[in-house]
């Protein structure tokens, strides 16, 4: 069935929306239509959970970190998607959205990167459904995320590198949006929850998982409930994965971490809700570092996959409903974090997930004897370069 | 919304503050003189994701050198009191609008002597606030139509349009070649079964021949890619504003060729 106009809300309060060119609607449209159908198909569904179940490894561990939460003064839990296949929480979307695609019928699937972490899933999924896999990758991320890029290239994909703009997650966007545009029996499979609808609904259903799961963790492991959810906030995917979990409990304290860069004051980060006001970037209404002229502003930070100036529109939802709170934390204090948790609990966590980690140790006293709930989106030997370096330049 | 209303015009695309605001005004002021039927007026953005190399590196060069919307629309007002002529429609994102509020940038665009908006990342179905805000001003809102539409899509476009109605004349970013395939013919014949505004239709002309055939299907035939890179070429040879202004009249007149009598 053809519809010609959406069919679910596409709003999250005044964020979100479809900002699209006309060139895009019929695939978005398409889009909605088969995801809704997929949402009713039991067949479907229980392909989607023996995929998660037995490929991907889910459950994954909710585990408690009691080495680092003595340290802390507080009770620390990890939910480790570190831990499940290709190392962090986008293959949850990427197998939704690669099954998704080929019960539309579709061959090729598009999509961007930019830590690595999605292309890589994504070029996992394309390889485990046989679908033709081209990625996008700004050039300075591929720079710094070279393992992913030869990980990419391992499962077959074609990793186009996008050389214009800053060379990072918004470009590389930029170019997989105009690759939709010219090729629309491709499906574009976009890696966080942003975007013009229904990508923002549909990758956050996809990283839902992560959110259920931890709460029935918690309810088997621990009586009453966590005091606090912490997560990295890039696009938002994992954040709002693990956030639908607990929003529900008015309680439960959400905490999203941005890239905080060199600091707000320097100007260089990434922090959209501490710097950003509203604005209209790649299909979607919601918070926006960009100047006083509406053009879309240069980012910072050392982690790739939060290098990105948006943010998804249900987080800006959260924030104005003042349901989640976001703060940031530097790209020292996520290495410091990064370290800590290596010689703490051993495991070497990605840079993006340092971000909640850095901002946890440094305000630890603020949730003392707390029960927190930290996501660990993603394990971090994609980036032992750069924290090599991180730490030369300190040393 | 664009002159000689009745028969088929050209109205080229030119990409605001490319080779500084001081040659677009010129541009625009020769454009008036050659017999443009409207000119739409690229507000420049850091991510026009529906732009092909020539547009994207166009935009570039703008903001590199300043480019912004207000400076934009002083420029206007400034090619107003020269006494230029021509409607002038402002293609911008939605963000730089947005980001000045839709009641100010309606505003401001009315005072500066702007005829109407066409913003490439706009559906009507999202496109209340704007076009309360346009309407306000009696600026004309146009949106876009392209071969992948529904009709019932295209039905909703025309309504919400005034002036004429975008049709992209084929599927995929700004600036490739385009030949007037039997699919962009069935397309045009549909737009016209279904609505009664004047058809523009962009995305890849470049030559008078091109402009021909189009102009048996549609009132406007919008040069975009093609206008900018000339523009650029003659800059490079010599950028100074009037030479470019004078190779931007040229090149009008020779598309206008293809313009029945
Ligand atoms: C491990 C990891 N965590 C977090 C992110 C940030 O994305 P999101 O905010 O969508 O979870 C990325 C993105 O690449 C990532 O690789």
């Amino acid at each position: 069935m053809i519809h010609s106009t959406f069919q679910l809300p596409t709003q999250f309060g005044d964020f979100g929306g479809a900002y699209a060119p006309e060139t895009l609607m019929a695939s978005l449209l398409e889009l909605e239509a088969a995801w809704i159908e997929s949402r009713a198909d039991a067949s479907f569904q229980a392909e989607l959970q023996d995929l998660l179940t037995n490929y991907a490894g889910r459950a994954t561990p909710l585990y408690h970190a009691r080495r680092l939460s003595e340290e802390l003064g507080l009770e620390l839990w990890l939910k480790r998607e570190d831990l499940l296949h290709t190392g962090a929480h986008k293959l949850n979307n990427s197998l939704g959205q690669a099954l998704l695609a080929k019960r539309m019928g579709k061959t090729r699937i598009l999509a961007e990167t930019g830590a690595g972490q999605h292309g890589v899933a994504t070029a996992t999924a394309c390889a485990l459904l046989d679908l033709e896999c081209i990625i996008y990758m700004g050039a300075v991320d591929a720079a710094r995320q070279r393992p992913n890029l030869l990980r990419m290239e391992l499962l077959g994909a074609r990793v186009e590198v996008v050389e214009h703009g800053q060379q990072t997650l918004k470009d590389a966007i930029n170019e997989a949006l105009r690759a939709w545009v010219g090729d629309p029996q491709a499906h574009y499979l976009l890696g966080s929850a942003l975007g013009p609808h229904p990508f923002p609904s549909i990758v956050a259903e996809y990283q839902e998982v992560i959110g259920k799961e931890a709460r029935a963790q918690w309810q088997a492991a621990r009586s009453g409930q966590p005091d606090a959810i912490i997560a990295c906030v890039g696009g938002g995917s994992n954040a709002i994965g693990i956030f639908r979990g607990f929003v529900d409990l008015q309680d439960v304290q959400l905490i999203g971490v941005e890239a905080g860069g060199e600091g707000i004051a320097s100007g260089k980060h990434a922090a959209r809700f501490g710097g950003g006001r509203p604005g209209i970037l790649h299909g979607c209404e919601s918070y926006l570092l960009q100047d006083e002229h509406g053009q879309v502003l240069p980012t910072s930070s050392i982690s790739a996959g939060l290098d990105y100036p948006a943010v998804g529109p249900e987080h800006a939802q959260l924030h104005c409903l003042q349901r989640a709170n976001y703060v940031s934390c530097t790209d020292s204090e996520a290495l410091a974090g990064f370290e800590r948790l290596a010689r703490t609990e051993g495991i070497l966590p990605a840079l993006e997930s340092s971000h909640a980690l850095g901002w946890l140790i440094a305000k630890c006293e603020s949730l003392a004897g707390k029960r927190v709930i930290l996501n660990l989106s993603g394990r971090g030997d994609k980036d032992l370069d750069t924290v090599k370096q991180l730490r030369e330049a300190q040393a | 919304m664009y002159r000689a209303e009745g028969r088929a015009g050209v109205a080229p695309y030119v990409t605001a503050g490319d080779g500084g605001l001081e040659t677009t005004r010129e541009v625009l002021l020769a454009l008036d003189r050659a017999g443009a039927a409207c000119v739409e007026l690229g507000v420049p953005f850091s991510d026009p994701i529906a732009d092909g190399p020539i547009l994207q590196a166009a935009a570039q060069r703008a903001l590199e050198s300043g480019t912004n919307l207000k400076g934009i629309l002083e420029m206007v007002r400034e090619v107003r009191s020269a006494g230029c002529e021509m409607p002038i429609a402002l293609f911008s994102y939605a963000n730089p609008l947005y980001s000045m509020g839709w009641e100010n940038a309606a505003k401001d665009s009315k005072r500066a002597g702007i005829d109407g908006w066409l913003v490439p990342d706009m559906i009507p179905s999202q496109a209340q606030a704007m076009r309360a805000a346009a309407e306000g001003q009696g600026l004309a809102c146009i949106f876009f139509v392209a071969p992948t539409s529904s009709d019932e899509r295209i039905a909703a476009a025309a309504q919400a349009s005034q002036g004429f109605l975008y049709a992209i004349g084929r599927v995929g970013v700004t600036g490739a070649n385009t030949l007037l395939t039997e699919e962009t013919l069935d397309f045009l014949q549909r737009l016209r079964k279904s609505c009664d505004l004047p058809i523009g239709v962009g995305f890849g002309l470049r030559s008078a021949d091109q402009i021909a055939a189009v102009t048996e299907h549609a009132e406007l035939a919008i040069v975009g890619s093609a206008f900018v890179q000339r523009l650029r070429d003659a800059y490079e040879v010599n950028p100074t504003p009037s030479h470019v202004a004078a190779e931007a009249a040229t090149y009008l007149t020779e598309l206008q060729k293809g313009l029945r009598p």
